[in-house]
């Protein structure tokens, strides 16, 4: 039995295909599993006056704000990626997409996270240290969001799923009947690169796509303002979509893999006209080519 | 380019639209102690109660309590601090500081835990309807009258949100003029069939599909709907027709997926009303006509649309152009000159938190300033009756007559 479900949330479109006979129905696993995306959708939103983000850039720079636990793992994942990619992700990064003109507003680059956003874990609150800090999740929250609806799934007995946020965000819970894993297309300038995906997280970024009036592409360098591209494409496999969504950004910044990106995340970047693959020893077959 | 003729068809053809914007003012409370507040029902909704209670300086969550306890345990894990139950009135003896309660369970458990939270001494904020039977809100809403010292706040969340009270203020004066008729819809593209993995788990997840405990979409979600034009038009209706049918969820249900309500008011005036979870298309909105001005209502966002020959009315200089649909229209935005002089008029454009928030913050200013509470129980019972009766008329396909008596309540 296979459903497929799908939802408009984040500026683009969620699908789910799941396949198998969990406890309960299959489709309304997967709607709980929708419902958790569009949940996140309105958190997490830039865009939108009432989601939380925006809650939390108005009053985080005069006091401190209580958040859940959710949304707390949510920063400590972005305060830890920001430290091991040397800046190269950054969740401030809202003042420097409103300057380039990709979202409105008349916003400048922050100072970097690390001097713009305290986390008090004891009372698990977030305080910006000045005014003006625009948090933006948009490089992380596809990737958040599909981790939480696959949790979702999982904790509901489904064993066999392929998720998506935009297609640039994969979750692949088991395989597909009667097959190893689910076959996924990396698309970039050259030959598109086939993976195989089991119980894995997959996220591509790219600077091509979105372009803002001054032809500069999406994907912006935190340290400087400035348009990304030392990289072509990036792909990061690993056991989370949000940690994947997160590095897959950092590594289109800095166009190769940094010494603090943790070992069992695999990575594949496109410079120029060629791939360079860089996996961790564990399982180099995951960039197994079936084309 | 524009041509004159352009111009004029445009300026016959089009309607005006305004968004109108409330004035934001923080929720903040003189009391320095935290108010000591529980949830009881840690479903989806508690979950949506639990992230705006958080915002709340001046709230404390103490406990979180469902019969459930994988929900329990998961609503532990998000709030810092709160302690766990699986029984609520295991939770009322034993939780110390505990002022408030915010109940979201299932409809037709309402009841018994409401009494027993008043009989505890705790102010109620109760999520609507109030309840699955007239019975069951009449013997509510006397348990409210009784506990006179105690707020209950029925959770109709139209009349706390910002939006939907300026917009009133507009519908009540003749920028809208005299009132023509009603109309609302929920569409959402949904099962509302949740997992289960035995029938008595299926009977306590799936409550909403069981036609002896639920009201379907006309209780669930009409009656906040409905209350808002009860609210507008300060009156009740006379009669409420009623129809529906399973167009897509045809999984052995017999709640409907699909309905439409009429209701009917002495005064003349009509609402219809439109729900279903097969189709999604412009979601969830009212629309309130006058001879002057249509107003909509999308919970996080208002409108007026001016008719062509309706007087200028004093507020429109602060109007801004806006292209909604196929129309050229103006925006309206409150205390727009101060903040175009700060300019910062486009970020006055949508409300600063989910109607939710709004309601829930009424409730703790009630309990923490010891003022009555702007949505009591006599108004949440009101509502409910007319949504009870509703769900009726959409079983019969027929209209239900609505005895005044029944609603005084």
């Amino acid at each position: 039995m296979v459903e497929r479900l799908a939802t408009s949330a984040m500026g683009t479109r969620f699908e789910f295909v799941l396949s198998g006979e969990p406890r309960g129905s299959l489709r309304s696993v997967g709607e709980m599993a929708i419902e958790e995306v569009v949940l996140w959708h309105q958190r997490l939103s830039a865009f939108a006056s009432d989601s939380l983000v925006s809650h939390i850039n108005r009053t985080a720079g005069d006091e401190p704000v209580r958040v859940d636990a959710d949304v707390w793992e949510l920063f400590v994942l972005c305060d830890e990626v920001w430290r091991a990619s040397d800046g190269a992700f950054d969740a401030t990064i809202g003042g420097a997409m409103q300057g380039a003109g990709f979202h409105p507003g008349d916003g400048a680059p922050s100072r970097g996270w690390g001097d713009c956003v305290a986390l008090n874990a004891e009372v698990r609150s977030v305080r910006f240290t000045h005014q003006g800090v625009r948090l933006d999740f948009g490089a992380v929250a596809k990737g958040f969001a599909l981790e939480r609806a696959a949790a979702i799934l999982r904790e509901h007995g489904v064993r066999s799923a392929l998720l998506h946020g935009g297609t640039s965000s994969v979750v692949a819970i088991g395989a597909p009947p009667s097959e190893d894993g689910w076959r996924v297309a990396v698309r970039s300038d050259a030959e598109p690169r086939m993976v195989t995906l089991r119980d894995r997280a997959m996220s591509v970024s790219a600077p091509r796509g979105r372009r803002n009036s001054d032809g500069h592409g999406h994907i912006l360098d935190p340290r400087t303002g400035a348009s990304a591209g030392n990289a072509d494409t990036a792909a990061v496999l690993c056991a989370r979509a949000d940690l994947a969504d997160a590095w897959s950004t950092a590594l289109v910044v800095l166009g190769k893999r940094p010494a603090g990106m943790p070992g069992d995340a695999e990575s594949l970047i496109h410079t120029g006209r060629c791939w360079e693959e860089m996996t961790s020893a564990e399982s180099p077959d995951d960039f197994r080519e079936v084309a | 380019m524009q041509t004159r003729r352009d111009f004029v068809v445009q300026t016959a053809g089009a309607l005006s639209v305004m968004a109108l914007m409330p004035q934001f003012l923080p929720i903040a409370h003189a009391s320095a102690e935290p108010l000591g507040v529980a949830l009881i029902g840690a479903g989806r909704q508690g979950r949506a109660i639990l992230g705006e209670l958080q915002k709340m300086e001046s709230v404390k969550i103490l406990g979180i309590c469902d019969s459930e306890e994988s929900r329990m345990t998961s609503g532990v894990r998000r709030v810092h601090g709160a302690e766990g139950f699986t029984d609520h009135k295991a939770m009322l003896e034993k939780l110390s500081g505990l002022k408030a309660v915010i109940i979201a369970t299932p409809t037709h458990l309402h009841r018994q835990i409401v009494v027993d939270c008043l009989a505890a001494g705790k102010h109620v904020y109760l999520e609507m309807p109030m309840a699955h039977t007239v019975e069951d809100c009449r013997a509510i809403a006397e348990a409210a009258a009784k506990s006179s010292a105690l707020v209950f706040h029925s959770g109709l969340e139209g009349r706390s949100n910002p939006i939907y009270k300026l917009a009133r203020t507009f519908f009540r004066s003749d920028a809208v003029r005299d009132v023509v008729a009603v109309e609302a819809q929920h569409y959402q593209k949904t099962s509302w069939k949740f997992p289960a993995s035995d029938p008595a788990r299926e009977k306590a997840v799936n409550w909403r599909l069981d036609p002896e405990v639920s009201l379907g979409l006309a209780g669930e979600m009409g009656v906040h709907q409905f209350d808002v034009a009860f609210w507008y038009l300060d009156r009740l209706p006379t009669a409420v027709s009623g129809g529906g049918a399973i167009r897509l969820h045809n999984d052995g249900r017999t709640m409907a997926d699909t309905i439409h309500c009429g209701l009917r008011f002495e005064n003349g005036v009509h609402m219809n009303y439109a729900a279903s979870l097969a189709n999604s298309f412009e979601g969830r909105h009212e629309t309130l006509r006058g001879s002057n001005a249509a107003i909509k209502l999308a919970w996080s966002a208002g409108w007026m649309f001016k008719e062509a020959d309706a007087p200028t009315q004093g507020w429109e200089v602060y109007a801004n152009k806006q292209v909604f649909h196929n129309e050229d229209g103006i925006t309206l935005i409150a205390d727009a000159t101060k903040l175009a002089s700060q300019g910062k008029l486009k970020e006055g454009v949508g409300l600063p938190h989910p109607s939710l928030y709004y309601a829930l913050g009424d409730f703790v200013a009630s309990v923490s300033d010891g003022k009555p509470s702007v949505c009591d129980a006599a108004a949440g019972a009101r509502a409910s009756i007319v949504a009870i009766l509703a769900a009726q008329a959409v079983v019969k396909d027929a209209e239900v007559k609505i005895d005044p008596e029944l609603l005084k309540v």
